[in-house]
């Protein structure tokens, strides 16, 4: 094993996590290494968004232990770089200051800024739209910029909390394709949130399953469709196979958080 | 008159935009506020005129307009409306220098909220009427009582404006700034700040009314210069015209301030539009 004398990117120790008497995540260990795209599917409530949200150092464990890059957060760390669901632009900056943002909170000057956004609009296809106001975008679009936004930042680790879920389906296979570019082009670490299990064979190269509350791992599969990926790759028989695996388990998964709630 | 047509040009089509109705063609109401305007004081000079009303209590237009000319010739009408328009201005920019930061700085920070509390509590009722006692105590009747006066009736108000601009602010925003490396200090600078500024600033509109009421009635009590002084000075004399050209030159004064408000409001917040 590769990963063995190297220390992981990721590592959950034992996490639990409640908010009063409500148990959200129970018991997770996971390691993720340098350069995997982990997608974690489970249904509503099971924890995903408080995993990222602990890694992100907005939260932090009630038990157990996160390290990233082999340190414990203390506050926000900026080396995971998130991108939100509903976007989170900044409405009163231009499309590249939004992008150059992580730049002007490390102190480069105007013009490394304005060089190293301009990189970046180009990355996610925005060019001509640099001095637009996030307003004057579609959501895709403001989606883009938000990615460019922490890829400017040159984060460790990238986060995605249901990044394309409020986007109609033509747009979010665009952008599936796009990131997926990204991904193969950069290798960043990444972990994303979805309800899509077709979103995350596409885009993953490892996918967890998570349990109905309290959060727990129930499947580790590594994802062994070949990348470079495109959206053709859904058509193909190993992601009907993997599919109708996954399928399956999170189905259980469903129907006994139904039978909690009942 | 002028001025008049000038406010419902731009009130009139913010009121029509926000409805989303049938709006009236833009000119014709124009002609239709020009209109009554005229209609109105021609009645009011009329009245007068045919002697219905006492010109002791209520002076025609033309012979108010005959008292700006006379003021005019004698070089003191500007001055007033110059002087009012400075301590306004001074003591307004004093508050909003001190009660934006200030007011950013406790929304963010639950604890020195609950420092400053007691002490905003206290001030808050307060009309700034009240002040002038202390405030001739300490500052004596020059310039800086007024500007003093100003500063205490809208400085309160503005910071609870501020506070309550500042609770608006997405909290995702924060927590993507913070994502992306920002330190409190940016966060307040570079989030709060822009993103409470539509708010704040009106906010600050309502508080520049305030900061004028609290001009005259300081002038009204002890000044020798301004509208209020005008006002006042008028009524000692019997002179009607006068008080009541004051209180036109008042009332044009504060409407010239708000428009020059709105074209820096607008200046400052492009992406608004």
């Amino acid at each position: 094993m590769e990963g063995l004398n190297q220390i992981p990117v990721i590592q959950f120790t034992n996490v639990s996590k409640s908010y009063g008497p409500m148990l959200a995540l129970n018991d997770v260990t996971l390691t993720v290494d340098e350069g995997e795209f982990v997608v974690i599917v489970g249904a509503s409530g099971c924890g995903k968004s408080t995993m990222l949200n602990m890694i992100a150092g907005f939260d932090e464990p009630t038990k157990g232990r996160i390290q990233i890059q082999g340190k414990e957060n203390t506050g926000v760390n900026p080396q995971c770089g998130m991108v939100f669901q509903q976007y989170a632009l900044f409405p009163w900056m231009s499309v590249e200051d939004n992008i150059a943002f992580g730049l002007k909170m490390k102190g480069e000057g105007r013009a490394q800024r304005r060089a190293r956004a301009q990189e970046y609009v180009d990355m996610v296809g925005l060019r001509g739209f640099e001095k637009s106001y996030p307003k004057a975008l579609s959501g895709g679009m403001r989606q883009r910029v938000a990615i460019a936004r922490v890829l400017a930042n040159n984060p460790g680790v990238m986060l995605f909390d249901e990044p394309f879920a409020a986007l109609d389906a033509m747009t979010r296979q665009v952008l599936q394709e796009q990131l997926v570019r990204i991904y193969e082009q950069q290798r960043k670490t990444i972990l994303f949130i979805t309800h899509s299990i077709d979103e995350a064979l596409l885009l993953s190269s490892r996918i967890i399953v998570m349990s109905a509350r309290p959060g727990r791992i129930v499947q580790d599969i590594p994802n062994d469709l070949p990348y470079p990926r495109n959206a053709d790759v859904q058509l193909s028989d190993r992601f009907v196979e993997l599919k109708r695996h996954i399928w399956d388990s999170v189905q259980a998964e469903v129907v006994r958080s139904i039978e909690i709630a009942a | 008159m002028k001025s008049n047509v000038a406010v419902t040009d731009y009130g009139a089509p913010e009121r029509a935009s926000s409805k989303g109705k049938a709006q009236w063609p833009r000119v014709p109401k124009l002609a239709i506020s020009l209109i009554s305007c005229i209609a109105l004081l021609s009645l009011w000079e009329g009245v007068t005129r045919f002697g219905l009303v006492e010109p002791l209590f209520l002076p025609a237009p033309s012979q108010i307009l005959n008292r700006a000319m006379l003021m005019n010739d004698q070089g003191i009408l500007l001055g007033h409306v110059v002087a009012s328009t400075w301590r306004v201005t001074v003591g307004f920019l004093l508050a909003s220098l001190v009660a934006i930061p200030l007011g950013i700085f406790l929304g963010f920070s639950p604890l020195s909220r609950a420092v400053f509390d007691p002490v905003l509590s206290f001030l808050r009722p307060l009309p700034s009427m009240s002040w002038i006692p202390l405030s001739l105590l300490w500052f004596g009747i020059g310039e800086s009582q007024k500007y003093s006066i100003v500063f205490m009736g809208a400085f309160a108000p503005s910071l609870l404006y501020v506070m309550e601009a500042t609770k608006g602010v997405d909290p995702l925003l924060i927590k993507a700034a913070q994502n992306l490396g920002a330190k409190s200090k940016d966060v307040m600078i570079e989030v709060i700040l822009p993103a409470s500024l539509p708010q704040i600033l009106s906010g600050l509109k309502v508080m520049l009314g305030i900061a004028w009421t609290c001009v005259i009635s300081a002038e009204l009590v002890a000044a020798r210069e301004g509208l209020g002084f005008m006002i006042m000075n008028g009524k000692e004399y019997f002179q009607t015209d006068t008080v009541v050209l004051g209180m036109v030159l008042i009332s044009i004064t504060v409407m010239a301030t708000d428009l020059l408000f709105r074209f820096v409001e607008k200046r400052i917040l492009p992406w608004k539009a």
